[in-house]
């Protein structure tokens, strides 16, 4: 009897030992449980944040939105190299509209911008259930309802027929509809409209980097101007597009910087012409490929140029039709690119280290053989956004995604296209003026200069095949070109080309005309996979 | 002294008695050796007792009314005999080997092999692999049918994969069979294999049912070298050096074939740097290894211990690849009123230090990758003896300068305590409570210097990384177990409570830009790159519990029908915050011993049949832990009028309902033998099905947060045959012949891939990454199909050109310009799991001579060849590839320049492999000098031979998650190796 006792308190003694003895582990050490979260009007920005964030990165991130707008476009291209710059045939791919629903910009372009539309619809869940901003309320729920507009903007541009979500509490389960790009584009345009009064009209301070009622009103009119081609035809709104620009201009809160490349130094966040930019810096923003034109389209050997941090690893240059567009009285020309002899930051020669051209002078030439190969020194690269010296393989050039040239020249095409040849010819001129300082009689441009073809040699032209593309199918070609001249490496050519009818239309390089089709990008394989209430884009 | 003192006392208790009888005796064994230490006391008597002396002699009083002297000692077989009428007895122990009442580990206790219901596979060390061995997963490899050990690696620090049955679980939290070493949780490499007695595999889900979710993937059971009760002292020494090879190496082209490729307009003169450079060779060395081992075994029934120590110091075949080992155990086990109660205490110790090449780890396997790809013709270094860098390529460095430049190590340290208390306060009831404290600590520097890529091209300025962590896992498990034997009814009830705790802290700190190399990464503040803000630290904790309750009856009626069933009540810190964390895993199992029966009585054919069937639930918890809450964490960064702030984002999409993933399984199984014990065997069937298969599911986003959610949506089911022969040919007093054969086959099924929240998705989802450039999953998981189908493009042949041509969706031939790469093109190329599995043994001994023969393959599998589909292809310049680049593609020419690297079933090959895995021979000198008991000399050989029709470097490839057959071209090597033993007796 007595063991049994003992072996009673025995039990008693061990399961003491174990006080907690079916009581789980819940304590988080790295993340804040949510469900016991109440974020506060001082989590404020934190929220806003994880917002904003997004756009930067699906802008400018490793196959982002802004390569999808550009490698497949007439501007930019990205030819094999000595170092590489193949990738499984990706930027060949892009530039000859034959991507697949697979690729990695296609996959990228929706989970990144989906990213920001759901951080969207959840700080305004939060908003509305319980948090306290007291007057500023309104205006941050107006904000976020743009902000979120604006990644739908990208979407209508890219995949036009998309899925228009604005609940973040949805039921387990809920696969949503697709919406047609006609519906999506009226559903970004009353979301601007039914808030934009509620914006600040502040410029710069707090609102540096975020959509106060002018960058609003930026994107009202993008949505105008392209409203044909996102609607698919059903609406036309080029005066709804000039009534937009002339809310900026008539602000006066905004003006044209001296000169172009004021717009894309290092420490452009001052710049009057900034509307909404994309704020970086080396430092704090530090994802991978980040924002690095600089390691992206130059060559090994111009790390002494600038003494960057590290070497770059360049491949995207300039297609040489596009930079023989250019007059050669433009300064544009030589800001835009980067072109000849390259030297070190002290001013010796550099040399070429890869490739056939080893130990030759690494002088730039514009001209590249073909989509499949090239040499270090074929090609101008980009040099339109300030390469600071010492940086880091992240620039801190803040990217400029509206500005105040951009309203001006939206507002010239809209005026053009709506029969005012003239008045545009003026607004364009005027942007132009500070490109001709040596020579200003070339800055003036006619109404009918305007409406006559594009000066771009639109062919094949590369070393396999030559050809001529009938540019008179381009309505307004010299507007084309305008845009071209001034927004290079902006992230855009795709949508301008595509307003203007050329962008499946017309051979460029190693590119020859695709179909209409292309004029979209396909739903990617992995979200039909997953909601089969996605239909594919035609053609794909 | 104490032992002396106990033995006093145990004698005087025996004197008290009051006398009857005196009986004197003796105790031997077949050896004709004494049995020392061996209890002796009346039967029907606990109180009177004796133990035998060094001469294995006794003298015990006999009370009035016993006649029958019980003899017991551990490892022999207990003897009775009848001292009616008697004064001296002398007794023969025979060895406790005999096949049925042979012991076998199962959970929490021991069982009689015959009264063994579920499917349990068990290798003692005779049988272990013999020669340089990395843990105790490779010295069973090819043993146990159904235990899938593969050695993917040559690196000295990694260990062997081990998957039981097929893979059970994807995203639980282990997907490794869980490891106990005397109980007390551990892994593979806890203990040194020469301190290992027996290894004990529970296969089947009635069996491992009573571990609930760790026992998920099945149970190892590894038994330390104990000391047998007779002896008083033994040590041992074992000893052995090896070398190894690289057991294939992949043929890139060399400065001569460049300079062909140029004479023939191949390649541009440019890459022709003049030189002639061996890359591989110059990182590769002949290694020396030597593996020391001590043991100490002694003390007496009442009281013994054991101690062994270990070093190994293990070279790899690369330069700065290695490892250093130190492992101890001591182990004191002390038995107390009357064996009433029992104590167990034993300290495990391993301290493990290696080089390492990469930052946190042992040899950084880009250095294999750039030896690979480096032109030939390049020197290794300037004629200033600067190292030869060409820093415009991309993903390109020197191998040597990545090895040279380069200073780091790690260092671990594992401490296990553990005690265990065992209680029998009457003979059928047993107390047993175990604790075990696992401490465990690692710290680890890296630092590049100013001459490494990174501060040449990369402009870092010296680089330096240091981490350190540190962890416990906390176990306590109290058990009570009941055992009665009523006529022919044989009872026992098990039951108990455990409670396990783990916890681990860790942190790092990255720095660059430093003044100088002197400090490596020693003195890493002075870096100037954190003050600037572009170098990073970070830290952080978690821990989990699990706490399980659980039970367990066994009943046999005559031997002859045998039951078992068990139950195991679980909750996991994993699921806290879920609805439901608690799961319960049920089991039950019944054996028939057919020879038992009547019928069975006149046949001398079989000494041994049983029929075995078994049913049992385990579970998996998610390996992440707060999956059913909203999590938020402070991310990127944000300019915020005038400064940068840190954002709130969520993490995850969270998931309320997730719950255990539960694995039914059945198994039916039969044990036989034969030919008085000469021929023996076992067969296993089993089907096992993974119900709310835990999965990273693709879900569409919008309306989730992210494109992937945790969830238990699908159910998968494996099914095989186990088949283990074992036999003795041959059997003469000189010569032995042992064989045995293992067979086992898996064949999977995705059963579904839906729940009530998904069921409207695709059937199917495509997994696996194969890198840039070619950026695209490599394998697809589908309904109603197996695990491991390979999803790529269907190539048949190459035009004129040497440019692919496909077979489209439609089954059309398509060339290469008009094919559209797109999804609906690829099709199923081939598949990763093997369909069967065979190993074979041999062990001979003849004389004083021994030699044995462990074979085993892999059969009905496919390889993608990822080497070969990145340097067999011909789109770029700047690496260099493989010789049978320039073979000709299906025949005919070579492949055309203008086709980029992509997945397409040109490098999906048969990956079908038969291995002379180890051959061992030894001589034994028995009775060398007084002091000397035996020593016994070898020579073995490791991955000796592979027979095989895969161009890779070795056809045993990573078969675990949900890409299998994936032969990562970075893989480090693996190798054969060479080896000289012996080992000391006294």
């Amino acid at each position: 009897m007595k063991y049994k006792i003992l072996a009673g308190a025995m039990i008693l003694a061990a399961m003491s030992g174990t006080p907690a003895c079916t009581e789980l582990e819940d304590t988080n050490y790295h993340a804040i449980v949510g469900d016991g979260f109440q974020p506060t009007g001082e989590d404020l920005a934190a929220l806003l944040a994880s917002a904003y964030i997004p756009w930067r990165q699906t802008f400018l991130q490793w196959n982002g939105v802004a390569r999808s707008q550009m490698l497949t476009a007439d501007e930019d291209v990205i030819p094999a190299r000595p170092n590489g710059w193949v990738d499984g045939g990706i930027y060949k791919r892009l530039h000859q509209h034959a991507w697949t629903s697979d690729e990695d910009n296609v996959v990228q372009g929706w989970n990144r911008t989906y990213v920001g539309i759901n951080a969207c619809n959840r700080v305004l869940y939060q908003l509305e259930n319980g948090i306290d901003l007291g007057d500023q309320h309104d205006a941050i729920v107006s904000e976020l309802k743009v902000l979120r507009a604006s990644y739908y903007y990208i979407l209508v541009d890219l995949f036009g027929n998309v899925p228009l979500i604005t609940q973040f509490d949805v039921p387990d389960g809920y696969l949503p509809d697709q919406a047609s790009r006609k519906e999506v584009y009226e559903f970004i345009v009353k979301e601007i409209t039914d808030n934009i009064d509620n914006l600040s009209e502040t410029v710069g301070g707090e609102l540096y980097g975020r959509f106060n009622k002018w960058a609003a009103y930026a994107l009202l009119a993008k949505m105008y101007l392209n409203a044909e081609v996102f609607s698919d035809g059903a609406h036309t709104e080029w005066e709804k597009c000039v009534e937009a620009c002339d809310k900026i201009i008539e602000s006066g809160k905004y003006a044209l910087e001296s000169k172009q490349s004021q717009c894309f130094i290092t420490n452009n966040e001052n710049s009057c012409e900034s509307i909404f930019a994309l704020v970086f810096d080396e430092t704090y923003v530090t994802d991978w490929n980040a924002f690095d034109y600089h390691l992206y389209s130059l060559q090994p050997a111009n790390q002494q140029t600038y003494n960057f941090e590290s070497a770059p690893w360049g491949g995207v240059c300039a297609i040489p039709q596009y930079v023989d567009s250019f007059d050669p009285d433009d300064a544009r020309l030589e800001s835009t690119f980067i072109k000849g002899q390259q030297y070190t930051f002290s001013g010796d020669v550099l040399y070429c280290t890869l490739g056939s051209y080893s130990g030759q002078p690494l002088a730039y030439i514009n001209e590249v053989p073909s989509i499949d190969e090239s040499e270090e020194v074929h090609g101008y690269r980009w040099g339109k956004f300030e390469y600071a010296t010492g940086i880091t393989n992240r620039l801190s050039n803040d990217f400029p995604v509206f500005r105040y040239a951009d309203v001006l020249l939206m507002k010239a095409e809209a005026l053009l296209r709506n029969g005012k040849a003239d008045d545009a010819a003026a607004i364009v001129t005027d942007v132009r003026r500070r490109n001709f300082t040596t020579n200003e009689a070339k800055a003036t441009v006619t109404g009918d200069q305007l409406q006559a073809e594009t000066c771009y040699k639109y062919g094949r032209a590369d070393n396999t095949t030559t050809t001529t593309s009938d540019v008179s199918v381009i309505k307004y070609g010299r507007m084309l070109d305008e845009l071209g001249w001034e927004f290079s490496q902006e992230g855009r050519r795709r949508q301008d080309m595509i307003r203007f009818g050329a962008f499946t239309t017309m051979d460029w390089f190693s590119h020859t005309a695709s179909d209409a089709t292309k004029n979209l990008f396909p739903i990617p394989n992995a979200q039909l996979l997953t909601n089969n209430k996605l239909k594919q884009n035609p053609g794909y | 002294m104490k032992q002396l003192i106990l033995m006093l006392t145990l004698l005087s208790i025996s004197l008290a008695g009051f006398a009857q009888h005196k009986i004197e005796g003796k105790v031997k064994d077949v050896a004709n050796e004494p049995v020392i230490g061996a209890s002796v006391y009346p039967k029907g008597s606990t109180s009177i007792g004796t133990i035998t002396d060094l001469d294995g002699r006794f003298s015990l009083e006999m009370p009035d009314g016993f006649d029958i002297l019980v003899i017991s000692c551990i490892g022999f077989e207990t003897e009775e005999v009848d001292t009616k009428g008697k004064s001296e007895v002398f007794v023969t122990m025979h060895d406790d080997t005999k096949e049925m009442d042979e012991v076998v580990v199962i959970g929490y206790g021991t069982q009689r092999k015959g009264d063994v219901t579920s499917s349990v596979g068990s290798v003692k060390k005779e049988n272990f692999v013999g020669g340089a061995i990395k843990d105790a997963g490779q010295m069973i490899q090819g043993k146990v049918a159904g235990l899938v050990v593969t050695n993917p690696s040559g690196d000295p620090t990694s260990g062997t994969q081990i998957a039981l049955r097929g893979r059970t679980t994807i995203n639980g939290a282990s997907g490794d069979p869980l490891v106990l070493i005397d109980g007390v949780p551990g892994t593979l490499t806890t203990v040194a294999p020469e301190d290992i007695e027996s290894v004990d595999v529970l296969k089947d889900g009635s069996a491992a049912a009573i571990y609930g979710s760790r026992g998920t993937n099945g149970v190892i059971l590894i038994t330390t070298k104990k000391s047998k009760g007779n002896n008083i002292n033994e040590v041992e020494y074992s000893t052995y050096i090896s070398t190894s090879v690289i057991s294939k190496k992949l043929e890139v082209c060399d400065a001569l074939d460049y300079i062909s490729q140029i004479e023939n307009g191949q390649r541009d003169v440019a890459w022709d740097k003049g030189y002639s450079t061996n890359w591989l060779s110059e990182i590769t060395r002949i290694p020396f290894s030597h593996v020391h081992n001590l043991s100490f075994r002694g003390g007496n029934t009442k009281t013994n211990y054991a101690l062994n120590l270990n070093y190994r110091s293990l070279q790899g075949i690369f330069i700065h690849s290695d490892n250093q080992k130190f492992q101890g155990r001591a182990e004191v086990n002390h038995s107390m009123f009357d064996d009433k109660l029992k104590f167990n205490v034993s300290i495990i110790g391993n301290q493990t230090n290696y080089s390492s090449t990469a930052n946190g780890g042992s040899f950084n396997s880009y250095i294999y990758r750039q030896c690979l790809i480096h032109n030939p013709t390049e020197p290794v270094t300037n004629a200033d003896g600067s190292w030869y860098e060409n820093t415009g390529l991309f993903e390109y460095a020197n191998p040597l300068a990545l090895i040279y430049e380069t200073d780091g190590e790690q260092d671990i340290s594992q401490t296990i305590y553990s005690g265990s208390v065992v209680f029998n306060p009457i003979k059928s009831l047993t107390f047993k409570f175990l604790a075990s404290y696992d401490k465990g600590s690692q710290y680890g520097g890296y630092y590049e210097t100013t001459n490494h890529i990174s501060t040449l091209r990369d402009g870092q300025n010296g680089f330096a990384g240091t981490g350190a962590n540190t962890g416990y896992t906390k176990m306590s498990e109290l058990t009570a177990q009941w055992s009665k034997k009523f006529k022919d009814h044989n009872v026992t009830v098990l039951g108990g409570y455990s409670y396990q705790k783990v916890q681990v802290s860790n942190e790092w700190i990255q720095n660059h830009d430093f003044p100088t190399d002197l400090y490596s990464y020693n003195n890493i503040g002075v870096g100037e790159a954190l003050k600037d803000g572009k170098a990073a630290m970070g830290s952080d904790r978690w821990s989990t519990n699990l706490i399980g309750f659980f039970g367990r009856a066994t009943y046999a009626y005559k031997d002859k029908y045998l039951l078992m069933a068990a139950i195991r009540h679980e909750e996991a810190s994993q699921l806290a915050g879920t609805d439901n964390p608690w799961g319960t895993f049920p089991s039950v199992s019944a054996g028939w011993v057919l020879t038992k029966e009547g019928f069975m009585q006149d046949q001398t054919l079989f000494n041994n049949i049983k029929i075995r069937a078994g049913y049992g639930v385990t579970g998996s918890q998610p390996s992440a832990s707060f999956l059913g809450v909203s999590l938020m964490t402070y991310g990127d960064y944000f300019y915020y009028n005038g400064r940068w702030i840190p954002s709130l984002v969520p993490t995850q999409n969270a998931n309320k309902d997730i719950e255990w993933e539960e694995k039914h399984e059945t198994n039916i199984g039969v044990d036989f033998s034969m030919f008085n014990d000469r021929f023996s065997g076992s067969i296993d069937l089993y089907d096992r099905t993974i119900k709310g298969l835990l999965y990273y599911y693709a879900v569409p986003s919008p309306p989730n947060l992210y494109t992937g959610t945790m969830a238990n949506v699908g159910k998968m089911n494996n099914k095989g045959i186990e088949v283990l022969l074992a036999g003795t040919p041959f059997k003469k007093a000189n010569f032995v012949w042992n064989t045995s054969v293992t067979y086992s086959t898996n064949k999977n099924k995705l059963k579904s891939l839906s729940n009530d929240l998904y069921e409207t998705t695709s059937d199917y989802f495509v997994t696996g990454w194969i890198q840039e450039p070619i950026k695209t999953e490599s394998h697809i998981v589908q309904i109603g199909e197996t695990i491991g189908n390979f999803f790529g493009f269907k190539v048949v042949d190459v035009d004129d050109e040497g440019k692919w041509i496909y077979e489209d969706k439609d089954g059309n031939l398509v060339g290469y310009d008009e094919f559209d790469h797109s999804f609906e093109n690829k099709k199923v190329i081939g598949n990763g799991l093997p369909k069967f599995y065979l190993g074979w043994t041999n062990q001979f001994a003849y004389k004083n001579w021994d030699a044995s023969i462990t074979q085993r393959g892999a059969f009905g599998f496919q390889i993608i060849n990822v080497a070969r589909m990145f340097y067999e292809n011909l789109s770029r310049q700047d690496w260099n590839r493989l010789k049978s680049a320039y073979d000709p593609v299906f025949g005919k020419t070579q492949l055309n320049s203008a086709c980029a690297e992509e997945f397409n079933s040109y490098y999906v090959e048969d990956g079908d492999y038969w291995k002379i895995d180890n051959v061992t021979i030894g001589y034994t000198f028995k009775n060398v000098a007084r002091y000397i008991k035996s020593i016994r000399v070898y020579v073995s050989g490791n991955n000796l031979l592979t027979i095989t029709g895969y161009k890779g470097i070795d056809p045993e490839v990573s078969v675990s998650g949900l890409n299998p057959g994936y032969d990562d071209r970075d893989k480090y090597p693996s190798t054969r190796s060479f080896v000289f033993g012996a080992s000391f007796n006294f």
